[in-house]
């Protein structure tokens, strides 16, 4: 026996001391299981992406217990993915770290303590009151979230703008679809999608770019899929991006480019679609004009084929370098052009660009071009990240340079009209738009904001390059209000932080990706003293109105004064914003009461005019007569589209000259990978509730780099292996996944991840779309180099007691 | 080693009466079963590191050196407790706490070719089994999770999809059980919705002929 006496007693010791430690292991885990039935079911929406998964909350004892999709939906067809089924955990008193009282420090580098609200809201007056009196109403600003209710989003806008009199209003919707938005509207003069996902079972060929569907919108997917699978023949699928990912499996051709190289592919496509004569000269003809640059100067169709001559099949094959052959670019083209409908469909890949308009616009060139619009399954549809993307900030007014209802701050006549319908005085809402996303925090920085209120949303993780802006977050001269449910990287800056409601835990309306608003009632009791913001921003505005002893402050809430927050509040707000606001506007939602959102297992999508209309559930596909009400009120002549769109006066669908732009940073000999960053399936965002729930978070503790295997090959880096990635602004080092997902020359990594070594935002690139004020989340330059080989690595979630 | 005995805080004679006395007691707190020392505790999800021999040959062949466990970067490596009897002290990975990643490390290390050098692909640690009566995609009908599909390392081999339904490929599953980790289904009697069956455990083991 090679063992001493000695020894063998030390170990059997210690085999003693761990077989107990091994007996408790099983039971930790059995409260896991799935929760059991439930005494009564709530209708809502899911929480997460911009799907608008309508579900039921289980209730037990007045504890949220399960959710279960709706099956007469027209979104999901009462399909959930787990993060759906899952996110009751983090309802009510189910998850312990819920921030349950308000919080408060004077200075930043002091811990928190707690205060009652009375205090909270007069601390948070007191702060923007001074700033307003000290530096003016433009030293105070709002930074909302496409996960606010709509509710919550407007009366916000309506506080910072008729009250304080900015437009520092902004939103992180700017990081996700402003491009969209502007693509929308260039081109076809009116913002979101024409279609609705009705055209999923309609379309023959499917045009995914810029889209990881299958992990970011799992549940849309689904539809794509089962389009695909039960017509494997005739519907074709085309996916185009650099990565290739879960959702180029159904594809049957997969064009994978150099990242940034995407606008010429598609103004390669247009190519061909001019030369093989596959667009519809009746539509050009009756529905299309032909502009360029700044100025917006109308050319004729000579012009354009000209332009467009620049881009053939064999030169931007080269271009995209990839797997792109002038064959692949020829065929995309072509079953683009020919199928019974073609539904394009793109995300982050397009807007998070430089010129992320310009691929926007490219896009519906080709649609305009062959025709493919307002047909069944034509359509150019961009798919939205968050919950309320739509509806609360690009309808509600939630950004610098637009006023509820798809107004533009600049219009004179349009912002008179919100003062107007307000009641406040004319030429109190001030004609200049305030900060953009990346202007505002850049403001932050150089403490030309003194009071900044954030709101459901975590900025200090989500801002590109957001080692930078963290630094004017810590300042001390500037007051940071964070309004959340749990603590974040944000909430470690805050002075002060407001526990808000969750959803369930408060009333109020989504409006997802296609124009669709569904409402949410009250289920279960927040936790603690959590309040819904809509009653918190009421009490605020108050007492900024006696601060600054302004009674247009409180002219901004009195419709508002006395209700119960629960419900009656958010009601009174959205009669407000539909009945007044949106009159007339082509989002038209007066048709959408409380009483007719209820009464159906959806929504209502809009232009909704009426509650006849609204009761049929709205609008399936916009300006086309006789499915959409404005187009008949619109129509002009007797074509069966009315483009009425109100950034169009010509009421025409615009083909634009964009040509080829990289991206703003370009790998070069000391920064050689491009760096691409993106979504999966079990986090959504900053992970601070999806990182909450322990299932979710198994099954991806942390972030890695995703390599491909030829790089990893010439690097020496094996799988598991600790790598460093480096960019000008900030490093992280991840665990390697070696993988033939990203194309050679690229390396991927997702940003869910909140530990610092991880967060991949440190090291991306602020540069942003001048149009849209977007940010180039997609690509940057970075170098890799292994630092060690396989490290176990711990999840991390931000802890208040940390 | 010479150490001072009566420098200790305890005397030898003490410990060793405490550890006799807990030793004998946590055997009492369990049900005794002689047959169970002679068991192997190679079961559902609690499997060999990768390349290891038969389970006939493994504790004769293990010395039970813990380097597989010291190398081991991720701690799914873990000596068995003096309630497995012979098989005391040999390695296993329990894959519902900490799965393998397949780094191959404990393979090299290995002084006696009981885990024998072996390529990550051709690993055999077991096969991942789908519970269909637990797990949310197929019993579910309106769930969608594909966590296994995900974080499974030849994602499309292994496991492929069938209309967004996971199904194993018997030829490809290494057993690794990251699947089994990251199932977010547990069930009652601890089990995933997912699990690796150590199937190749008892039979003849790679590089060893039956006379061995």
């Amino acid at each position: 026996m090679g063992l001493s006496r000695r020894e063998f007693i030390k170990r059997t010791a210690a085999l003693t001391a761990a077989s107990y430690v091994g007996i408790s292991l099983p039971f930790s885990k059995e409260n896991e299981a799935q929760a059991a039935d439930a005494d009564s079911w709530h209708k809502g929406t899911c929480r997460l992406c911009g799907s608008g998964c309508r579900l039921e909350l289980g209730v037990k004892n007045g504890k949220a217990v399960a959710l279960r999709g709706i099956p007469q939906s027209r979104t999901n067809k009462g399909y959930l993915c787990m993060k759906g089924m899952l996110f009751y955990k983090l309802m009510g008193n189910n998850h312990p770290e819920r921030l349950k009282k308000p919080l408060y420090r004077a200075r930043k580098d002091q811990p928190f303590k707690e205060i009652s609200w009375d205090e909270a809201l007069d601390i948070a007056a007191k702060e923007f009151a001074k700033a307003v009196k000290k530096y003016g109403n433009n030293s105070v600003a709002y930074y909302g979230s496409g996960q606010a209710l709509t509710e919550e989003t407007y009366i916000f806008q309506k506080v910072m703008r008729g009250g304080l009199r900015t437009n520092n209003v902004e939103g992180n919707p700017r990081l996700c679809m402003a491009s969209a938005v502007g693509g929308y509207i260039t081109s076809f003069g009116a913002d979101e999608p024409i279609g609705s996902y009705t055209n999923f079972e309609r379309a023959n060929c499917f045009f995914i770019i810029g889209s990881n569907t299958a992990e970011a919108h799992p549940v849309l997917f689904r539809r794509i899929m089962r389009r695909k699978l039960d017509n494997r023949d005739s519907v074709k699928v085309i996916n185009a991006d650099p990565r290739v990912s879960p959702t180029s499996r159904i594809a049957d051709l997969h064009l994978q480019f150099n990242p940034g190289t995407d606008l010429a592919l598609l103004n390669a496509m247009a190519y061909v679609i001019l030369e093989e004569k596959l667009y519809d000269e009746d539509f050009l003809k009756n529905y299309a004009v032909f502009r360029m640059g700044k100025e917006k100067k109308q050319v004729d169709f000579a012009k354009y084929k000209a332009f467009v001559k620049e881009y053939t099949p064999d030169k931007v094959a080269r271009i995209c370098g990839g797997n792109i052959t002038p064959e692949k670019i020829r065929q995309a083209a072509r079953w683009f052009a020919k199928s019974e409908g073609t539904m394009s469909i793109w995300t982050m890949g397009i807007n998070q660009r430089k010129r992320g308009v310009w691929a926007n616009n490219l896009i519906h060139n080709l649609h305009i071009l062959t025709g493919q619009l307002c047909k069944p399954g034509a359509d150019s549809f961009s798919l939205t990240g968050q919950p309320n993307a739509c509806g609360g900030v690009r309808e509600g007014g939630g950004l610098c340079h637009i006023l509820p209802a798809h107004r533009l701050v600049k219009k004179d006549k349009l912002r008179h009209e919100v003062e107007r319908l307000w009641g406040i005085p004319e030429g109190r809402i001030p004609p200049k738009p305030g900060y953009h996303t990346i202007a505002m925090f850049e403001a932050v920085n150089q403490g030309k904001i003194k009071a900044i209120w954030i709101n459901c949303t975590s900025p200090a993780q989500s801002l590109p390059n957001c080692d930078k802006y963290r630094k004017g977050m810590r300042r001390e001269d500037v007051f940071m209000v964070v309004t959340d449910i749990f603590p974040t990287k944000t909430t470690e800056l805050a002075n002060l932080i407001l526990p808000t409601a969750f959803i369930f835990e408060k009333t109020g309306v989504y409006g997802c990706t296609e124009r669709r608003s569904q409402l949410t009632v009250k289920a279960v009791d927040a936790p603690g003293e959590a309040k819904p913001e809509v009653w918190i921003v009421r009490e605020w505005a108050l007492r900024l109105a006696k601060e600054l002893n302004d009674p247009v402050i409180k002219k901004c809430v009195e419709p508002f004064l006395g209700k119960e927050p629960d419900y009656e509040l958010p009601k009174a707000i959205w009669d407000e914003y539909t009945q007044k606001l949106t009159k007339g506007r082509d989002n038209d939602l007066r048709g959408a009461t409380y009483e007719v959102l209820e009464k159906l297992p959806d929504g209502v999508q809009w232009p909704a005019p009426t509650k006849e209309w609204a009761l049929k559930g709205g609008t399936d596909i916009k300006f086309v007569r006789g499915l959409d009400p404005l187009a008949d009120k619109h129509a002009k002549n007797d074509l069966p589209y009315q483009f009425y769109g109100p950034a169009h006066p010509d009421k025409k669908l615009w083909i634009w000259l964009r040509p080829q732009k990289g991206p703003e940073e370009m790998p070069d000999s000391q920064y050689p990978f491009y760096l691409s960053t993106g979504r999966i399936i079990d986090h959504w965002h900053t992970s601070s509730m999806t990182g909450r729930i322990k299932e979710l978070m198994r099954a991806n503790p942390y972030a890695y780099v995703e390599i491909n295997p030829k790089d990893a090959k010439k690097l020496g880096i094996k799988p598991g292996d600790m790598v460093e990635v480096a960019s000008r602004r900030g490093k992280n080092i991840l665990p390697a996944k070696i993988y033939v997902g990203p194309c050679e020359g690229m390396v991927f990594v997702y940003w869910h991840d909140q530990a610092e070594d991880r967060m991949i935002n440190r090291v991306t690139k602020d540069a942003f779309d001048p149009g849209s004020k977007e940010p180039e989340f997609k690509i940057c330059a970075c170098r890799i180099r292994k630092v060690s080989g396989p490290r176990p690595l711990e999840p991390f979630i931000v802890n208040m007691k940390a | 080693m010479s150490i001072n005995e009566d420098s200790l805080p305890i005397k030898r004679r003490t410990l060793l009466k405490a550890v006799g006395f807990t030793t004998a007691a946590g055997a009492l707190l369990r049900p005794f079963n002689a047959l169970g020392l002679m068991r192997s505790p190679v079961t559902t999800n609690a499997l060999r590191p990768p390349g290891a021999v038969s389970e006939k040959l493994f504790p004769s062949k293990c010395i039970r050196c813990g380097r597989c466990v010291e190398v081991c970067p991720y701690k799914c490596i873990k000596p068995l407790d003096i309630h497995q009897g012979i098989f005391a002290g040999t390695p296993v990975i329990h894959v519902v706490d900490v799965p393998c990643y397949l780094c191959m490390k404990c393979v090299e290390v290995c002084p006696t070719g009981t885990l024998i050098p072996i390529a990550q692909e051709e690993t055999k640690m077991g096969l991942a089994v789908i519970d269909k009566h637990a797990c949310k995609s197929w019993n579910e009908e309106l769930a969608l999770c594909r966590t296994c599909y995900n974080v499974c390392p030849f994602k499309d081999k292994a496991i492929k999809l069938d209309a967004l339904r996971p199904v194993v490929m018997e030829k490809y599953c290494t057993g690794c059980g990251l699947c089994v980790h990251g199932c977010p289904v547990t069930q009652k009697n601890g089990k995933k919705a997912i699990n690796v069956e150590p199937i190749y455990a008892f039979g003849t083991s790679r590089g060893m002929t039956e006379n061995e």
